[in-house]
């Protein structure tokens, strides 16, 4: 277990007083990251709640290219588990999803539930990378790009265009699924794209059964998001300045926040992987991060502290991107004392022993 | 310590209590009278003392809840937090659900909807539901492993076997299915089922599905009833699905969800679809009168915007050119999946009004409110809130006339509410919210106040406006300790999970360790619900199983 305090080695016990003491003292504080398990993703909720400051996921790009268009008119959604077991026709739009484990999965599989059970599986790209090593057919994007190629399709399937085009016969195939899913990563695809994509599957279920199966960012947010909905009835973005949790994420965005010089302490929480932000050196910053990770060194951050790393190191309930849903997964070796909610739960105390002291 | 709650009117129906009396509890139990010097009296002078309230269908937790938070985030406003819990002015979180039943007197809530494909998720969530005690039921009726096994016809043991599985691994209080074959239908391109009609690639039916199941959940003892979601919710007709599955139980237990939306009888048999509907409350009341197996929960409609939640995809993908606003979210699950679609009731509007006085009166023509247990079906209906003003409706017919003259006229044409002039009294309320969804629960001890009970207790002010009388209790005890005072929350504490005490039997475990590993790529452990995920620790409390 290791922890530093500006720069130098020290133990717990005095790194938690050293956060204290910086979030104490600072006036608008952010807690970004959140890529961890759920009870250090709460205990953060909490401790944001009690200093005031505002909460930004690393996932939060991608989450909110799904968040606005899921706000704004719905969605048709189904899993890995159904697609794999009931599609018999898959369309991967964009180039990010190729990366996913998934796509080899659907490649190499049939449909073995419902109606299409048997029947050949047919896998379609829009805009993808023409991968050699995975039988597909592939219809180029539009040079505007794949928010507009999907627009396009979605005319063709509506009968607002028609001929014998590529995306005509694209058309076809989609409405003569019995069970199709459509693959996309909301953040390549961008919100507008998302939107008419959702569209165009509500479009489609008129005819036949359609689905979009959108791929997890790396980073928890589709956990967080759930436990973030629950915890103060909103998206993550939110802010506490006022003590009520207020949803806003074009304001609670903390690169922007910092950009703009708005927040002048920061508390990144990572106990899995998640990329370093550029500003976390830049101003009086805590970092609770996973042991043995590139961030668990003491000039990461004024204040760092390692902690256990959910299935390694300590169990904790994170996001299965295969099952779509939270699950626990236990230490697969020995579990260290340190925990990144045990942390917070630390710091929140001294920060309320402060208070207290300080009425 | 040893309390007194001295001098309020006591009303427990199940000991035949209606009296100005005194109630007493010690660690966190109701007591005999004692001679003993009490430690704490509590004056319920003028006051109405009742056990503490059970919700027995609330959708307060799961993904579904989640998502209707995310597609209409404007449902709920968020209030400056008090003191004492960041996040209970947070509309719609976790933490205002807590305080709002406790708010109200409810010390028990019921999240009806698990799916065991997200039970951590949805445990995880109750468990963040302060101040009450809190539990699930297990969705089970459209997942392939069950629907497998019964087309291939490999009897009741191995069905009773994996529902016992599922709900141990899932930590359920009881078993619901949802409009059982109909998300598999929905999946295969059915937009409608009845009881009867074939559930594609399966060659099953709801009734043959409903019968399996009542009769693992009849083998395996769980006190709670099967909870059954009907086919064909919302429409005209949807009486004819309520009495054919009433009669399906054959004379087993069997709880049916949220009548009043299957209350709707066709007025137009020549043009069923388009003819509109009238109320079928007396003809759902007469069949219920003949089946005492059965009991229901009402789904009372309140005025205003709400969303609909629902594990039934087939109803809820018929239900989106209702959206309002148009807005809507279907998922297909790895069973049900769910479908959240926002809904304004109309209170000038013929069928929100209608839906409105049929739910009224479903309550005002049952016999015995103990077997008509009062719900809004969270918020399908409307808001749990809005019991208070319901109970007003109930008891005040002079309150109940002024409210109907405010509406649409159609209340008197197509229901019969306003002949009725019945009021309820505190008795019968204490049924309807107490001691009935208590019973219906297999919670021996709430719902009532005689000695031995848990010391779940709400005391109201006797106030003839009973909206404000039941919205902000007096006094609430949870387990003896002091949770409410003049409806606001005084102290924070966690309740617990209540879970069935179930055992699975171990070649089903094998078993369903094999179809899933196939099916996810993950097995038992990827489904179950370890004490360790949650943060605090005691989460659950065990429910027995009926010997």
């Amino acid at each position: 277990m290791a922890a530093w305090v500006k720069g130098g080695a020290t133990d717990a016990d005095a790194a938690v007083e050293a956060a204290a003491t910086l979030l104490a003292s600072a006036r608008t504080p952010i807690v970004a990251g959140l890529c961890a398990e759920l009870s250090a993703v709460r205990a953060a909720y909490h401790l944001a709640d009690l200093i005031g400051a505002s909460v930004d996921p690393v996932a939060g790009p991608a989450l909110y290219a799904e968040l606005g268009p899921l706000s704004r008119t719905g969605a048709m959604l189904t899993t890995p588990a159904e697609t794999l077991g009931r599609a018999d026709a898959v369309l991967i739009v964009g180039n990010a999803p190729w990366e996913r484990a998934i796509v080899q999965e659907i490649a190499e599989s049939v449909p073995t539930r419902g109606r299409a059970a048997g029947a050949e599986r047919t896998l379609l790209s829009l805009g993808g990378t023409r991968n050699g090593a995975t039988r597909h057919v592939a219809y180029p994007a539009e040079a505007d790009g794949l928010a507009v190629s999907v627009a396009h399709l979605r005319a063709y399937l509506k009968g607002h265009l028609s001929g014998e085009t590529a995306y005509g016969d694209l058309a076809k195939r989609l409405s003569s699924a019995q069970y199709g899913v459509v693959l996309y990563d909301p953040e390549e695809l961008g919100e507008l794209g998302v939107e008419m994509l959702q569209g165009m599957v509500k479009d489609l279920n008129e005819v036949t059964r359609f689905f979009a199966l959108s791929v997890s960012d790396p980073y928890q947010g589709r956990a967080l998001l759930q436990l973030s909905a629950w915890t103060t009835g909103q998206a993550p973005r939110v802010g506490f300045g006022r003590h009520v949790p207020e949803h806003d994420p074009w304001r609670f965005d903390s690169a922007r926040q910092i950009a703009a010089g708005e927040a002048d302490a920061a508390l990144w929480l990572a106990s899995l992987p998640a990329p370093r932000p550029d500003w976390l050196g830049t101003l009086p910053s805590i970092a609770i991060v996973g042991e043995g990770s590139p961030e668990a060194t003491g000039d990461a951050a004024e204040i760092v502290i390692a902690v256990g790393v959910p299935g390694e190191s300590a169990g904790g309930s994170v996001w299965n991107d295969r099952r779509a849903t939270i699950t626990y997964a236990p230490a697969s070796g020995q579990a260290t004392a340190l925990t990144a909610a045990g942390v917070l739960a630390a710091i929140q105390d001294r920060l309320v022993q402060k208070k207290g002291a300080s009425c | 310590m040893l309390i007194r709650i001295q001098g309020g009117r006591v009303v427990d129906p199940t000991a035949g209590r209606d009296a100005v009396g005194d109630v007493w509890v010690e660690s966190g139990r109701i007591v005999a009278a004692s001679e003993r010097t009490p430690d704490r009296t509590i004056d319920a002078t003028g006051c109405v003392v009742m056990a503490g309230g059970v919700e027995v269908h609330s959708h307060i937790a799961g993904g579904n809840v989640v998502m209707s938070r995310l597609l209409l985030p404007e449902l709920y406003t968020s209030e400056a937090a008090p003191e004492g819990h960041p996040f209970a002015h947070a509309g719609g979180s976790a933490a205002w659900i807590g305080a709002n039943y406790a708010r109200m007197g409810y010390t028990v809530a019921v999240e009806p909807a698990m799916p065991p494909a997200n039970a951590l998720a949805t445990q995880l969530e109750l468990a963040d539901i302060p101040l009450l005690d809190r539990g699930a039921l297990t969705v089970m009726g459209n997942d392939d492993q069950l629907l497998q096994l019964l087309r291939q016809r490999e009897g009741k043991a191995a069905v009773r076997d994996l529902v016992a599985l599922s709900v141990a691994t899932s930590r359920g209080l009881g078993v619901k299915c949802i409009n059982a074959g109909g998300a598999s239908a929905f999946k295969d391109g059915m937009l409608k089922l009845s009881l009867d009609e074939e559930i594609p690639v399966y060659g099953l039916s709801t009734r043959k599905i409903m019968t399996a199941l009542l009769d693992a959940v009849e083998e395996i003892g769980v006190p709670h009833p099967l909870h059954v979601h009907c086919n064909n919710l919302g429409i005209p007709g949807a009486d004819e699905s309520f009495v054919d599955t009433l009669e399906a139980a054959e004379g087993r237990r069997i709880h049916f969800a949220h009548a009043q939306f299957y209350a709707y009888g066709v007025t137009d048999p020549e043009n069923p679809a388009t003819g509109g509907f009238r109320s079928a409350a007396e003809r759902i009341t007469e069949a219920m009168e003949k089946h005492p197996n059965a009991t229901f929960d009402v789904g009372q409609v309140a005025f205003g915007q709400t969303v609909t939640i629902s594990l039934d995809i087939l109803r809820q993908f018929a239900g989106r050119k209702g959206a309002n606003p148009k807005k809507w979210i279907v998922t297909a699950g790895d069973a049900e999946g769910g479908g959240v679609v926002p809904f304004l009731y109309k209170p000038r509007g013929a069928v929100s009004s209608l839906q409105w006085a049929i739910g009224l009166e479903l309550m005002l023509l049952s016999k015995e409110p103990e077997r008509t247990i009062l719900t809004t079906d969270h918020p399908n209906g409307g808001p749990f809130t809005d019991y208070p003003h319901i109970i007003h409706l109930l008891m005040d017919k002079e309150k109940r006339d002024r409210e109907i003259a405010g509406l649409h006229k159609v209340i008197g044409e197509r229901s019969g509410l306003c002949a009725i002039e019945r009021e309820y009294t505190f008795s019968e309320i204490a049924q309807l919210t107490r001691s009935g969804p208590a019973k219906l629960l297999g919670l021996t001890d709430r719902g009532h106040l005689r000695e031995g009970a848990r010391a779940d207790v709400a005391i109201y002010r006797d106030d003839r406006d009973r909206t404000a009388m039941f919205a902000r209790a007096k006094l609430v005890l949870k387990d003896g300790v002091t949770i409410v005072e003049d409806g606001e929350v005084v102290a924070w504490r966690s309740g617990h999970t209540l879970e069935l005490n179930v055992e699975s039997d171990k070649a089903m475990v094998a078993r369903s360790e094999t179809y899933l590993q196939d099916r996810y790529g993950a097995g038992l452990e990827s489904f179950s619900v370890p004490d360790e995920a949650f943060p605090k620790a005691d989460v659950f409390e065990e429910v027995a199983c009926l010997s």
